[in-house]
């Protein structure tokens, strides 16, 4: 289980009334190259610094409560993610931000707040699709080409032999673009099914002979998450 | 165009820990005025110091030396300091291989850049990183091929108080505390690039007068019969090199908002320093005598910086600080007072280095948020003999009776540390610690037997390293151990410790020879480190990069012995570090080696003052007590 989904889980044991504050964030540059527990601790010292009525998670490790939609790995840009920063009190969304901003390192934003009080479900289990844009050069034409496939076999490491996966039905749709370098899609994301964007960039090079140097330099950015049963999806901002 | 990150994304994505390697941390400090020139003329009038620390970022980033220094070059409108760190085995490859230079992380700016590229040296280990770091940086190796255009190559820390074996690799060396000196030095280069950098030597000349700073190319080392035998100083450069000391620490500055880096580094909390020195005098402790007079921060101080820090940096963890945490006279008003200024924000200290006593277990349990973690003791020798020869002012009782009372708090994990190959030592002394770890087993089971519970089953660890002589202690003349030595009372104590409660850890002991050899080498170990590089040795401090075979048969190549630095010096001889004074006087210490003989303790500063000499800087607990 993840850490926050285990502290978020405990928290709600403990009945305690949360007003949460749902923030939009992007990254971008040197702070896309950290991994997930620090991304997490980045933000917890943000809010920290800024002296706001923060709700602690209980237990032997009180924890500032946080909830995020979903992970993001090393390396990976943002302009569509969503934590959830639980407080004590009332916090107005725009309060929020204006004391968390300045207190952002490099690179990272909260673009958007808006306020919850004791939303039903947590958001992460609430996620199941998300948009990527992948800008890379010429990459636009063999991942349509990957598309058109029926079935995208890739190998992967299951415990302890290699196994054939399909990831075709991972993937949902291209979505609209005019660029031979800049391409964005639709893929399951969550915890039940989800793809990731250096598993598709392999079978990418694999399937398709798209040029490995490019691919490694491709730019990833999540886009935007979204809720629901494709092709009903909302935008998480709205799920509670 | 300065611009911050200088690696592909296919660079950063290839390597192990990329966000080591990015910067744009929370309080980072770019000085605007600095960068608008530089990106309009590629020049600025500031002067530019690169702040290397020889090691990677997560252990650079875990110095408070560095965080102090960083925020002392940026503080003046003449200064500008940014930070540079040694790149781990995969990106050194890949710099090599695509000819990206070293660079730092603020603007992207090569090391050659700079006007003075600074190092931080905490351990002898770290000598080959630093050449690592100016190759890549594209600066000469050696002090004597740089010109007028090269940085001026400084460093400082524990280590150079015997930097012979690097001496030629540093254009100045700085003795002593950074604070003042390093702005001195700042602003004789400030003039000196204002006049258009004119002559390098008339300028290393001129800063070899700052009170602290030390030359190496103005001293010429002598030696005879395969011995150092003394270092003449040149164009009358001065005949002994003065430490410097801060002398008040409540009006110095403190960074009370450090950078907070992103990923996760050694030592990821906030940090209080309580005071400098120590009162106890450990004969074996280099820190203990060059850090001398004890000069304590005052609580009102201390108070206003643990709650500016704890506000400015967001951490949930402050760590406190000093030597020997116990011996800090206000530690019970300070945490009562930070632990209030806490209150309701989660926020925990950490206190290292305390005294097992009744009032330290209460102290731990209060400040602590977490479970009960381990409890830690260096006894460093086994016998209350060889305690009393080394100084350690702790018995047996001590120990026990603060044991007891852990072990019936709920304390289950203690850590012991000792050291192998102390002078005076015998296998008697060796068995000594395995009974004390049986000792405390037993103390375990009875103190639970007493209480009628049922204990679960304790953790003990032993853990030795092995001693090393170092400069300006009482035991500087002695000889270490050799490796064979070393292990027969390593494999000795293994088959004594029976019990499957206690475990056994020990530090590697070709690293700690290697250490011993540079720690009292001198001038003529250069070529061998120089070597030694080319050869592929970085990261020595890490036992996998360790090649000591490689090490030795070099060192022997030069016409060199293990022996020549590792034996016993006699006390009439030179010492290659006779030319650094450091307040503590050679009669003081040769008086110690002979009460360590005698088995003598001696009383610590607080007690009786026994005359070491430092009160030569009227400063702190001498002066008080005076």
């Amino acid at each position: 289980m993840r850490q926050d989904e285990r502290s978020y889980l405990m928290t709600t044991q403990q009945h305690q009334t949360q007003y949460i504050c749902r923030t939009l964030f992007s990254r971008k540059g040197a702070i896309s190259y950290i991994g997930h527990l620090d991304l997490m601790k980045v933000i917890e010292r943000a809010v920290r610094r800024a002296e706001l009525p923060i709700l602690y998670t209980q237990g032997y490790n009180p924890r500032p409560m946080m909830v995020f939609a979903l992970p993001l790995g090393v390396g990976i840009n943002t302009c569509g993610d969503y934590v959830d920063v639980a407080m004590s009190v009332p916090v107005p969304a725009e309060e929020f931000l204006e004391k968390v901003r300045p207190q952002l390192p490099d690179g990272l934003e909260f673009i958007h707040a808006i306020n919850l009080d004791e939303p039903k479900n947590s958001i992460m289990s609430v996620v199941s699709c998300a948009s990527y844009r992948l800008e890379a050069r010429g990459i636009t034409r063999p991942l349509l080409k990957l598309f058109a496939m029926d079935e995208i076999k890739i190998e992967k490491k299951s415990k302890k032999k290699m196994v054939d996966t399909d990831i075709r039905p991972l993937m949902i749709k291209p979505l609209v673009t005019d660029s031979e370098d800049v391409i964005e899609l639709l893929v399951y994301a969550g915890s039940t099914q989800n793809l990731r964007c250096d598993v598709l960039l392999n079978a990418l090079c694999l399937h398709t002979g798209y040029d490995r140097d490019d691919a490694d330099n491709c730019i990833v950015t999540r886009t935007a998450l979204y809720g629901g049963e494709y092709p009903d999806i909302v935008g998480i901002e709205n799920l509670v | 165009m300065h611009k911050e990150i200088r690696f592909s994304h296919a660079d950063l994505m290839s390597v192990e820990s990329p966000g080591r390697y990015t910067g744009g941390e929370k309080n980072q400090i770019i000085k605007a005025d600095v960068l608008a020139q530089l990106n309009e003329r590629g020049e600025c009038d500031a002067v530019r110091t690169a702040f290397c620390f020889p090691d990677v970022y997560e252990i650079g980033m875990s110095n408070l030396a560095l965080q102090i220094l960083y925020k002392v070059l940026n503080s003046e409108d003449y200064t500008s300091c940014e930070r540079a760190f040694s790149p781990w085995h995969d990106m050194d490859a890949l710099m090599r291989r695509k000819a990206i230079p070293l660079h730092t992380l603020e603007t992207g700016s090569p090391l050659s850049e700079f006007d003075v590229v600074a190092f931080s040296i905490g351990y002898e280990m770290a000598f080959t990183n630093v050449l690592q770091m100016l190759d890549l940086g594209g600066i000469p190796l050696l002090a004597k091929d740089r010109t007028e255009k090269d940085p001026i190559v400084v460093c400082g820390g524990p280590v150079a108080y015997n930097i012979e074996p690097m001496a030629d690799f540093f254009d100045a060396v700085f003795m002593g505390e950074g604070e003042e000196l390093d702005l001195e030095f700042i602003r004789e280069i400030k003039k000196y690039k204002d006049a258009g950098k004119p002559d390098r030597k008339a300028l290393l000349r001129q800063a070899a007068g700052i009170d602290g700073v030390y030359v190496p190319s103005l001293y010429q080392p002598e030696y005879k019969n395969g011995r150092f035998n003394g270092i003449k100083p040149l164009d009358n450069a001065p005949a002994v090199i003065h430490k410097r000391i801060i002398k008040d620490l409540d009006s110095v500055i403190f960074p009370d908002a450090p950078v907070v880096p992103n990923n996760n580094i050694v030592h990821d909390r906030a940090y209080l320093e309580l005071f400098r020195g120590c009162i106890r005098g450990c004969r074996f402790c280099q820190a203990g005598y060059i850090y001398r007079p004890v000069r304590e921060k005052s609580v009102e101080t201390l108070c206003r910086q643990g709650i500016a820090i704890e506000h400015n940096t967001g951490y949930d963890e402050l760590g406190i600080l000093s030597l020997s945490t116990s011996d800090y006279t206000g530690l019970r008003e300070l945490t009562d007072s930070l632990l209030a200024a806490y209150e309701g924000r989660h926020t925990s200290l950490s206190l290292p280095s305390l005294r097992i006593d009744n009032f330290a277990l209460d102290l731990m349990e209060k400040v602590s948020q977490t479970r009960k973690t381990g409890l830690t003791f260096a006894p460093e020798a086994g016998t209350q003999r060889l305690r009393d020869v080394i100084n350690k002012g702790i018995c047996e009782e001590d120990i026990m009776s603060a044991l007891k009372i852990a072990f019936a708090g709920g304390w289950s994990t203690v850590k012991l540390y000792f050291m192998l190959g102390l002078p005076t030592e015998t296998m008697e002394d060796v068995k000594g610690i395995a009974d004390l770890a049986h000792k405390i087993e037993d103390l375990y089971y009875d103190t639970f037997r007493e209480m009628g519970i049922k204990p679960r089953r304790p953790e003990i660890t032993v853990s030795t390293s092995m001693f090393i002589p170092k400069p300006f202690t009482p035991f500087q003349w002695e000889a270490q151990n050799t490796r064979e030595m070393f292990m027969e009372k390593q494999t000795y104590l293994k088959s004594l410790i029976r019990s499957r409660n206690i475990r056994y850890i020990w530090h590697d002991l070709e690293t700690s020879v290697w250490e011993g050899i540079l720690a009292r080498g001198d001038r003529r170990l250069c070529p061998v480190i120089l070597e030694g590089y080319k050869a592929g040795s970085i990261f020595d401090a890490w036992d996998d990069n360790f090649d000591y075979e490689r090490w030795m048969s070099i060192l022997v190549s030069h016409g060199l012995t293990r022996e020549m630095f590792t034996d016993g010096i006699e006390a009439g001889a030179p010492l290659a570090w006779d030319h650094i004074d450091i307040g503590v006087r050679r009669d003081f210490l040769l008086r110690e080696r002979e009460l360590a003989y005698k088995e003598v303790i001696t009383p610590n500063c607080r007690e009786k003052c026994s005359g070491c000499g430092a009160q030569c800087y009227k400063a702190g607990l001498c002066y008080e007590t005076r």
